[in-house]
């Protein structure tokens, strides 16, 4: 892992605003990795105004752009630079998204329903093609499996997981060998479980009692366990802290949580910081990527998160 | 007009399935009487394959057999059925029933459309959103648009509503419905349209890209109804999975004209080449003016390239305005060049930043400093909120040409 594999490929990483960060931390990760700058300005109507430096230098180079869809404000001025960097002669483009937004809301439960991860795959299936063929698009737990096929021909999904650094800091827990993995719900079991074969698994559900929606332990042990509830988002959190609760009830000698995407919308991470003046705080760790690179700004330094770097995966997919 | 069924029975209607039992129970009241044999005839018309062919039949048919004697004779239910729709036709010109959404910015120009004619029916959207943002939107009764032509007004006022309206504008489309029309009075990014560097990135070209990337319908491609796009060329910017429809604010402001106490006295005063080339062919019975900036140093200034303004009400025409400041210079050159009056007019009102306060009013006779009237049309919502009832400001209502758009 800490080689990058076969260093041949030289690529021109562009980026976001919000993910100067996150693209720094790429680039290091490899000399074949070199950043590139793009103007981002607005007329005074608030329409973009956006300049790629160096265009004409990328022609027959590989190129990437690293972006976040962190607000449908954002979605119009990273899409024209992503229908734009295809058609500069380049040798290759990757669009590199970690976190598809809109992801949770991808079926059509009702004739009437808009499903928007359907809208935003058809806008990034509609990317022209490069010189050197369709793009590449990297995205990191996506929400459902089935949206892999929401994508047309004209573009190549590969997708990601940022599971492994979680394996991987786990392994490096005091009591590593008393994890067991929790899942706060079918979907997440789905999702996940096949990465998790050497630990045990434990999981909730959520069911209704007249107007209540309650958590239940559906199956498993967690009787002195260090327990970590792994799901591939978080939102206001309350499933979380459902979980939490009923996991501790259940014997549980601590409680964690990892989510590959911290999107806490409206500062809702701050429910689960932990507060000096409670005798016991609920998370021990709270482990997240930066694929929200909004949040991790948001939380550094306050315990229990911890984030977890996607710069290592990123530039190993960028040499594919 | 007087033989049109009333809307509320129409609407009535086509919330009923078509049997025989509703065609009975109708038939014993007088006036469900005409309503069920409309009903009828509108079965029959879809078994014709050419609508058009079978109203000239008719036509003739009517005139030959002296067919209004029929008109209130139950026997002869096929004669009646085809005078009363003859009749109710030829008003409304084969009107198409037409679906109309729209979105929260646009709800006031969509009743002004609605109120056209009877043909435009308007329904809303549920407009909700997530608590990270992103839409949360239903489409309500969509199973009930089946079959039914159905349009889209659209205002894209930030590059956040954009994403809030191509969902709907994507998913409308596969509802199974006759065809589908977005109507987008101002295509924005239209001053982006060019690279003058390789580098440079033309969001007008990004997004005729997604609009172009609309799927089609099972009646064929989106109409896209866009008014006094920024530069002819766009018109190629469109893939051939969309029908670009281009209309122009132009007619309207020629109408307001003529209604001017001193409608024999206007000149039309372009501020650049550009909007010369744009407007020219729809102005040419007026004497024209145009202007040109030019450099001289750091400085740019506004000149009188060709036209005399001597004692003229003029009217400056371009197709948007943003900060206005070319208007106000374009203003002091055709004061001092003696001007009696300066007024101006803009299909798209932007003014980003409020800048619509930097226009007053001449309060009768000083064009050197203020404008006599500035028409806008009703594209941009928002300034229309603005400057409403605020003199100079007058606003054009494009309802009447979008309702015409509908008709296509």
């Amino acid at each position: 892992m800490a080689m990058v594999k076969s260093p041949n490929k030289q690529v021109n990483l562009f980026y976001s605003l919000d993910c100067e960060d996150l693209a720094h931390n790429v680039a290091l990760q490899s000399p074949n990795i070199i950043l590139q700058n793009i103007k981002w300005r607005s007329f005074a109507d608030g329409f973009p105004n956006i300049y790629i430096n160096n265009a004409e230098e990328l022609r027959g180079q590989h190129v990437a752009f690293l972006a976040s869809f962190s607000s449908p404000a954002h979605v119009f001025e990273q899409l024209s630079v992503i229908y734009a960097l295809p058609r500069l002669f380049v040798a290759s483009f990757t669009l590199v998204l970690p976190f598809f937004p809109t992801g949770s809301f991808e079926r059509m439960e009702e004739e009437g329903d808009v499903a928007t991860a359907f809208t935003l795959a058809r806008m990034l299936s509609n990317i022209p093609i490069s010189r050197g063929g369709p793009t590449s698009l990297v995205i990191y737990d996506i929400h459902a499996l089935q949206e892999r096929f929401y994508f047309g021909d004209e573009v190549l999904p590969l997708f990601e997981t940022g599971i492994p650094l979680l394996k991987q800091r786990l392994s490096q827990l005091p009591d590593a060998d008393n994890v067991v993995i929790a899942f706060p719900d079918d979907g997440a079991w789905k999702r996940f479980h096949k990465q998790f074969d050497h630990f045990s698994l434990v999981v909730c559900t959520k069911v209704r009692e007249g107007d209540k929606r309650i958590v239940r332990l559906k199956e498993g042990n967690v009787s002195g366990h260090h327990v970590v509830i792994v799901d591939d988002l978080v939102q206001s959190g309350g499933t979380l802290i459902e979980c939490q609760k009923v996991l501790a009830a259940n014997g549980a000698a601590k409680v964690s949580a990892y989510v590959t995407h911290g999107v806490f919308p409206n500062q809702s991470w701050e429910r689960f910081t932990h507060k000096k003046d409670t005798l016991e705080n609920a998370f021990a760790y709270f482990w997240i990527t930066d694929s929200c690179p909004l949040t991790v700004k948001a939380i550094a330094n306050k315990a229990p998160f911890e984030v977890l770097s996607l710069a290592g995966s990123i530039a190993n997919a960028l040499q594919i | 007009m007087a033989a049109t069924p009333p809307p509320p029975s129409f609407s009535l209607h086509s919330n009923k399935p078509s049997h025989s039992h509703s065609l009975l129970r109708l038939s014993s009241n007088e006036n469900r009487t005409f309503f069920s044999f409309n009903s009828n005839l509108r079965c029959e018309i879809k078994g014709f394959e050419s609508h058009r062919g079978w109203t000239i039949e008719r036509v003739s048919d009517m005139s030959k057999d002296s067919a209004n004697s029929h008109i209130t004779n139950p026997s002869s239910p096929f004669l009646s059925v085809s005078s009363v729709t003859s009749a109710s036709q030829f008003p409304t010109k084969n009107a198409k029933r037409v679906v109309l959404f729209y979105c929260p910015e646009t709800k006031v120009l969509a009743e002004k459309i609605a109120a056209q004619t009877d043909s435009i029916e308007l329904r809303n959207i549920s407009w909700g959103k997530f608590p990270d943002g992103f839409p949360n939107i239903f489409i309500p009764n969509a199973q009930g648009i089946r079959g039914m032509h159905v349009a889209f007004l659209a205002s894209f006022s930030s590059p956040a509503v954009i994403f809030e309206q191509i969902p709907v504008i994507y998913a409308l489309p596969k509802l199974f419905i006759a065809s589908f029309t977005l109507v987008l009075p101002f295509f924005p990014t239209g001053t982006s349209e060019r690279m003058e560097d390789e580098g440079d990135i033309a969001t007008a070209f990004t997004l005729a890209r997604l609009l172009s990337n609309i799927p089609i319908s099972r009646g064929g491609p989106t109409s896209l109804v866009t008014f006094d796009i920024h530069a002819l060329q766009e018109r190629f910017y469109f893939g051939d999975n969309i029908l670009p429809c281009f209309e122009s604010g132009i007619p309207l402001l020629k109408r307001r004209l003529q209604d001017l106490p001193d409608s024999d006295n206007i000149s039309i005063a372009f501020p650049d080449d550009g909007a010369w080339k744009r407007f020219h062919k729809q102005l040419q019975h007026f004497p024209t003016i145009v202007c040109a900036k030019v450099r001289e140093g750091d400085q740019r200034m506004v000149r009188i390239k060709e036209g005399d303004p001597r004692g003229r009400h003029i009217v400056i025409v371009d197709d948007l305005v943003q900060s206005g400041g070319t208007l106000i210079e374009c203003q002091k050159v055709l004061a001092a060049h003696g001007a009696t009056k300066i007024s101006a007019y803009v299909t798209h009102g932007i003014f980003p930043n409020k800048s619509w306060a930097r226009f007053g009013h001449d309060n009768g006779g000083h064009p050197e400093s203020a404008f006599t009237y500035f028409w806008i049309t009703d594209s941009c919502p928002l300034t229309v909120r603005d400057v409403m009832n605020r003199p100079p400001f007058e606003i054009l209502s494009l309802a009447s040409s979008i309702s015409a758009s509908l008709q296509i």
